[in-house]
Parts: C-alpha cells; structure tokens; sequence
C-alpha cells in the first residue's frame, strides 16, 4: 500500500509542477490589494516597470529604495525588462491581468490612452499640484488636445558630438556651439571631409586619397528619424504633407535633406557604409576609438562618453537658416487599472523631480534634460544640471544643447503623427535603398508612399509635422 | 467475441490501466496545455481582430483575405524571402554537413577533438553567435572584407547589403550544422562494412563507396535531415531579429520575423495567429509532400 501512495504522491507532484511550471510568473504581488482605501499607514505595493542601461537600472533601483526610506508604506516592486521587449511583456503583463501601476512607455502609449487603459495625465494634474504650464510646451504626449499621457519624462534632443582629439590633430576648429554660428551644410562637409583620414593619413580633400581603406570617418549619424527631422523642419518640409494625407518625405525640401546624409556615405565618403542599427558601433565607441571624429544622434549617449574617458565635445547641428530641432524621449504612464492612485502619484513625483534623490539627480546631470520650464529660465536651477563643470557636461553645452533646443523645438515627429511606429518601419526600411545609393531620396521616398498613405492618420495635435 | 473478451479486464489490469494513464498525464496534459489547446485558441484567434490590450471580435476571414490579397506589403515579400532562404540554406547545409561527416568519419589522430571543435558551435547561444558574425561581416571595419581586400579581391556589402544579406545568413548557417552532421556521422557508421568491402574487391574506390554504398544506405538519414532541415529553415527567426532586423530594405524579413513584428510591435495579435497558421499549413504540406515521394528515393535496409 505505502509503495502505491509514494507512486500517487509522484504523479500528482508530477502533474503539478507541469502545470505550475507552465504558468508561474514571476512577482505578481503588486495588484493583490484587496481593494481597501489605502490610508497612511497602511502599507501598499507598486509594480513599476521600466527599462535602461546597465547604469540607469542601477539609478533608478537606488532612487526608489530612497523613495521606500521615506515613505516607509509604499513597497515598489521594480521590473526592469530590456527595451526590445518592453511591449511585448506589459502587453502580456496586461492580458494576464497583471497590469503595473506605472509604467516607462514609448510611442504606443498614445494607443493605449485611446484604448483607455491609462489616466489622462490632464486629471491627475490637481492631485499632484502641478500645472501645464510648468513644463516645455513641445514636450507633452496627448492623444487629443484634451487628453495626455504626460510630458516626457526621459528628455533628450539630437545633436552634435565629437572627439577634440581629431579635430586638434587634423588642425581643424572647433564646431561652433551657437546656433548663429551653425555651420551650412556645405561647411559641414567640408570639415568632414578634413577630417576623414585613409590608412596613409590622407584626408578626403586629397587627390591621392583611397576610399576603399579609410581610418577615420569624418561622421557617422544614426538614420532613425531624430537625426534627419531637424534638418527637414528647418528646411521647411514635414514628416507629412501639408494636407496631411501622406508621408511629405519625398517633397523637394525634404528629399534633399536625406540626401544631403546619403551622399555623406556615397559621394563623399566621408561616412561608413554600414548604416544598420546593430551594424554600428555606439556614439562612445566609435569617438572614443577614433573611428569617426564627429557623430549626429541622440544626446543619451552623453553618459557613455563621460564614461569612455576620451576628450570629447557638442556642436550645434550644422543648419544655418531656420534652425528648428525637438525634445523627444519617453514619459511615465499611470495605469487606470490601479488602486493606489494616490501612491502611485507620490512615486511619479518622486521620478520626475530632478533633485529627489542623488542618483535621480546625477541621471538628469548625464543622460537626461528636465522637462519643467524652470530648469531652463532660472539660471540657478540652470546651473544645478547643465553647468559645465559637471563631468557630463563639456564646454559649449549651455550653447549648444541647453539654449539651441528650449529655443527652437517644436514638438517631436514622434510625439504627433499618428500610427508614427508602423508608418516609420516602412520609412526606414525604405531608406535604407537610399542609404546603400541604389535608389535616390525621392524615388524611394514617393515608391514606398503606396505603402505609407494608408496608414496615415494626420497628427494628434491637428498641426502638421 | 473478441470484442467482449477485450472488455473483461482483470482487476490487476484494470488497476495496471489505471496508474499507466496516470503517468502519462504529464505527458498528455503537457501536450493538451502546451500544444493543442493553444493550437485550437490561435485557430480561433485568427478569424479575430484580437489584440492583448483591447480583446477583439469576429471577422470571419479578413484577417486571411488581407493577406492573400496583397494589402499587406509584407506578406509576400517575407513569404519570398524565406523561400529564397531554404531553397539556399537546406541544400547547402546538408552537403556541408555531409562532407564534414565523411571527413571525421575517416580515422586521422585526434578524431575526437575535430568532431568537438565541429561541434561546437552548435552549442554557442545564437545570439552570441550573431554578435560575433556581425562584427566579421561589417563593410566597413570587418574581418571579412579585410581579407578580401588583403588578397585585392572585391568586397562585398555582407549583411548591410540587399542583394547579398541572404547568401551571407545561408553563409552562416553553415556553421550550426553540428547536429545534423552528427546525425549523418552515426547513419555513416552503420553502413554495413562488408558492402563497402565488396566494393573494394571489385576495384572500385572511394567515389565508387560513395555512390554506390554510402549514400543510398544513408538515404533514411538524409531524408530525416532535409525534413528537418526545412521546417527549421522556414522558422529561422533569431538571425534577422539580431542581426538584420529584417534589413536592408526587408530583405531579411523572414516569414516568422514578420509574425513576431504583427504580433509584438504592431499589437495586431489576431493577423499574427492567421499569419501562423499559413505558416502551418505550408509546412504541412511540404512534409507530406516529401512524404509521398520519399519511396522514390529513400532505401531501407529491410526492403
């Protein structure tokens, strides 16, 4: 008998583990709440999801365990899950009924607020003793004009970056921090070209030059969005067109913006050829290393540089008429689905407050720039994050950075058009036609708007972008 | 009567039935949970606008008609480029595969270290593999074209470029053939020696083994592979979502790159179960088809 319920005993332990194996999940304690008016004392859990660099995971888990010293109730359960599958996992997260409470969120957010799963950050507002009016007016995610997801949390613009190194050795000034002295475009290429060196050390100016063996790039730029947008808002295009209709990208102004960047590859060789995402070495790296003496993309990567230890700087973008660039970045959304609203709200003000705590602080000091208005008007609160003795902070960045984006954005392509993810994979792939030179910026751009036009939906603000 | 003697079960072989149906529970419910039930789910799921955030409704067959009639731009293409991709990668990888096999089958000192070392990389995480790869194939600063350039031969785009994105994964592909060249290894081993020695009596030589022993006793092994083989290269997935993300261009926009990028990025969960389900039927029929002329060309020892 006791040999048949030691065999019963495995095979339902058996069965068990199956089942459980399948199904188990890990930390799923934040939305257990029972529902109770959580009051002071009692304690409640968050769940907060969000992702990062190897050094922001590290901010962020010491920021909230601050966060948890001071107010000793609230539990915050962190789960950081890597960028590439964000959605996929709040998506699952959120069909198993294990929605977080708030949550880091890209573009597909403004879906999500459509779908009303989050708060229209508009109603929160009160409870928090904010004002609209607080924050860059170019920086707000909304899904109508009445309704928003909030304003970016994680801010960063394009910009400028290299190595003084290169230019030092190739005898070549500085690029200028000021927008009014902003290089033309023919100016840019010119000093890229100076600085584009073959494994002879010949320059891209010289007749002898090789092509086929270059040493250092002149400049290497990322080919999303954020790096040409800039350049076609200030050349007068959009993203759309004017009715807003259809993709604009294969209008004159436009075009000739993307292939201004693709001749920088093909005609001039001043930049490598290899122009996918994983194919590229990082702004850091590739500055750090000498592979390329300047770099256009976005200002995150200003932590790895300070890190990469090499002597490096920021630009203004080479546009000299008009000069028109953008905020842009991530915000914090809060679930509907929560019961600890109020909560919920203490640990957003506490993420978004750039001098909460130190290691929140030194995140707004590297990889981010605030969104409220005051850091960028009252020179102290200036000072507190963009001074230029900090080590993130090289000289030039009050100019260049700071004072050529609060005054020229406009609200990033991103943040407005409608359906931007699906429209933008199509772009981009498309692109690449012209990044590779077989096909021109306007072929491949009125080609792929069979494709694109569908899909368009005009932009959330009702203006054209 | 036989059917009434079939039900009289003695207590013990009741008892026998019963504690055998109980073990193989996990098994069955393992298969239930895991496989069939999500099998039937997606089934319904794809004549559905479901996605995770919102649910969804019916909509008979639109998901599939959207498909079918070209409204999606990428279904076609992925479709063509993931034919492209087996019709290259199978054939070249079981003549790779099959060659190594011969070679580590003939006896040279440290036999055992060369089947390792061709083994190996079987075992290295795919996208440690990538990492490794994508540096190689880099036009600009990689290995590849710096030898090319070192013997002034031409260089070539690799992974960055439209035309030759494809040859260069079926190029990589080679280097996880580990397993199937295992498998045809152990099918060399078991060739009957005294054919290959009536071989050698009648003077004919190493070609000879080959075409006339070798490979029609293998020809089970063989077919095993290709079946493999194929339905592996259909779902090649890990390559282009680490290396390529479907570029240049979608030109690395395999079938089930293309399903993960409904399903996950575009939330169109219901599109992406219909998108599966082609998928599902087309290896379907591949194998049966393979299958049925299989009788052609594969020997069995017994026959």
């Amino acid at each position: 008998m006791k040999r048949k319920t030691a065999a019963k005993l495995i095979a339902a332990s058996m069965i068990t583990a199956m089942v459980l194996g399948g199904c188990g999940n890990s930390g799923g304690t934040a939305s257990d709440g029972d529902g109770a008016k959580s009051g002071e004392d009692e304690s409640v859990t968050l769940k907060f999801t969000y992702w990062g660099s190897g050094d922001e995971k590290k901010a962020i888990e010491e920021s909230v365990d601050k966060f948890m010293e001071k107010y000793s109730n609230i539990k915050v359960d962190l789960m950081h899950i890597p960028n590439e599958d964000f959605l996929t996992k709040l998506n699952a997260m959120i069909a198993a009924g294990e929605t977080p409470d708030i949550s880091y969120s890209a573009s597909w957010k403004c879906q999500m607020g459509e779908d009303g799963l989050i708060y229209n950050f508009y109603d929160l507002l009160d409870d928090m003793d904010l004002k609209k009016e607080d924050y860059l007016s170019t920086c707000w995610w909304n899904w109508s004009p009445e309704e928003s997801a909030g304003p970016v949390q994680a801010n960063v613009t394009t910009n400028l970056m290299y190595n003084v190194d290169c230019f030092e050795d190739a005898k070549v000034e500085l690029p200028p921090a000021k927008v009014e002295d902003a290089w033309s475009w023919e100016e840019f290429i010119d000093v890229a070209q100076q600085l584009t060196l073959d494994t002879e050390g010949r320059n891209a100016k010289d007749p002898n030059f090789d092509s086929d063996n270059i040493q250092q790039y002149g400049v290497m730029f990322g080919t999303d969005w954020n790096v040409y947008m800039p350049f076609v808002y200030s050349a007068g295009g959009g993203y759309l067109n004017e009715n807003m209709d259809g993709i604009g990208l294969e209008e004159p102004a436009a075009a000739e913006v993307i292939q201004n960047f693709a001749d920088l590859i093909n005609k001039y060789h001043v930049s490598p050829t290899a122009v996918q995402k994983n194919a590229m070495p990082s702004a850091a790296t590739a500055l750090a290393s000498k592979q390329t003496a300047m770099y256009i993309d976005g200002s995150w990567n200003h932590l790895d540089l300070m890190n990469s230890g090499c002597d490096w700087g920021v630009g203004v973008l080479p546009i000299d008429e008009n000069y028109t660039t953008f905020f842009d970045g991530g915000s914090l959304i809060i679930f509907k689905s929560t019961e600890h609203l109020e909560e919920t709200e203490k640990l957003y003000l506490w993420l978004t407050n750039p001098e909460s705590s130190e290691r929140i602080t030194e995140l707004y000091r590297t990889l981010w720039l605030p969104v409220q208005t005051e850091y960028y008007t009252d020179e102290e609160k200036l000072d507190f994050w963009a001074s230029e003795e900090l080590p993130a902070r090289p000289k030039g960045f009050k100019d260049a950075i700071v004072k050529a984006t609060y005054d020229h954005a406009v609200t990033a392509t991103e943040i407005d058009v409608k359906n931007f993810n699906e429209i933008n994979t199509l772009v981009q792939s498309a692109l690449e036609q012209v990044w590779s030179g077989s096909k021109t910026a306007e072929q491949a751009m009125t080609e792929v708007k069979s494709q694109t036009d569908p899909l368009v939906g005009g932009t959330y603000s009702g203006e054209r972008s | 009567m036989s059917a009434k003697t079939r039900v009289i079960m003695t207590a013990r072989e009741k008892r026998e039935n019963k504690w055998g149906v109980l073990f193989s529970l996990p098994c069955i419910l393992g298969f239930l949970i895991f496989a069939l039930i999500p099998m039937g789910v997606s089934l319904v799921l794809s004549f559905m606008n479901y996605s995770f955030t919102t649910g969804g409704s019916f909509i008979g067959i639109a998901n599939y008609r959207q498909l079918f009639s070209g409204a999606d731009p990428y279904f076609y293409k992925s479709m063509a480029v993931t034919i492209i991709y087996v019709v290259l990668s199978v054939p070249s990888a079981m003549i790779f595969a099959f060659l190594i096999a011969l070679l580590l089958n003939s006896d040279v000192r440290g036999k055992g270290i060369f089947r390792t070392i061709f083994y190996l990389p079987t075992v290295v995480p795919i996208v440690a593999m990538a990492a490794i790869w994508m540096w190689i194939f880099n036009p600009d600063m990689g290995l590849a074209n710096h030898l090319l350039k070192g013997m002034h031969l031409p260089v070539s785009k690799w992974l960055s470029g439209e035309s030759s994105v494809i040859p260069t994964l079926v190029f990589i592909n080679l280097w996880t053939t580990g397993s199937t060249m295992v498998i045809f290894l152990a099918g060399i081993q078991d060739v009957p020696r005294q054919l290959l020695e009536a071989v050698q009596i009648d003077g004919g030589g190493f070609f000879a083994k080959l075409r006339y022993v070798i490979v029609p006793m293998m020809t089970p092994t063989i077919f095993y592979n290709v079946v493999m083989g194929i339905i592996n290269g259909f779902q090649i997935f890990t390559q282009s979502y680490v290396m390529t993300q479907g570029g240049p261009n979608n030109a690395s926009l395999f079938y089930v790159y293309y399903l993960y990028r409904e399903a996950f990025e575009f939330s169109r969960m219901g599109k992406a179960c219909a998108v599966a389900w082609v998928l599902f039927v087309i290896i379907m029929i591949l194998t049966a088809v393979i299958f049925k002329y299989s009788n052609r060309w594969v020997y069995y020892g017994g026959e």
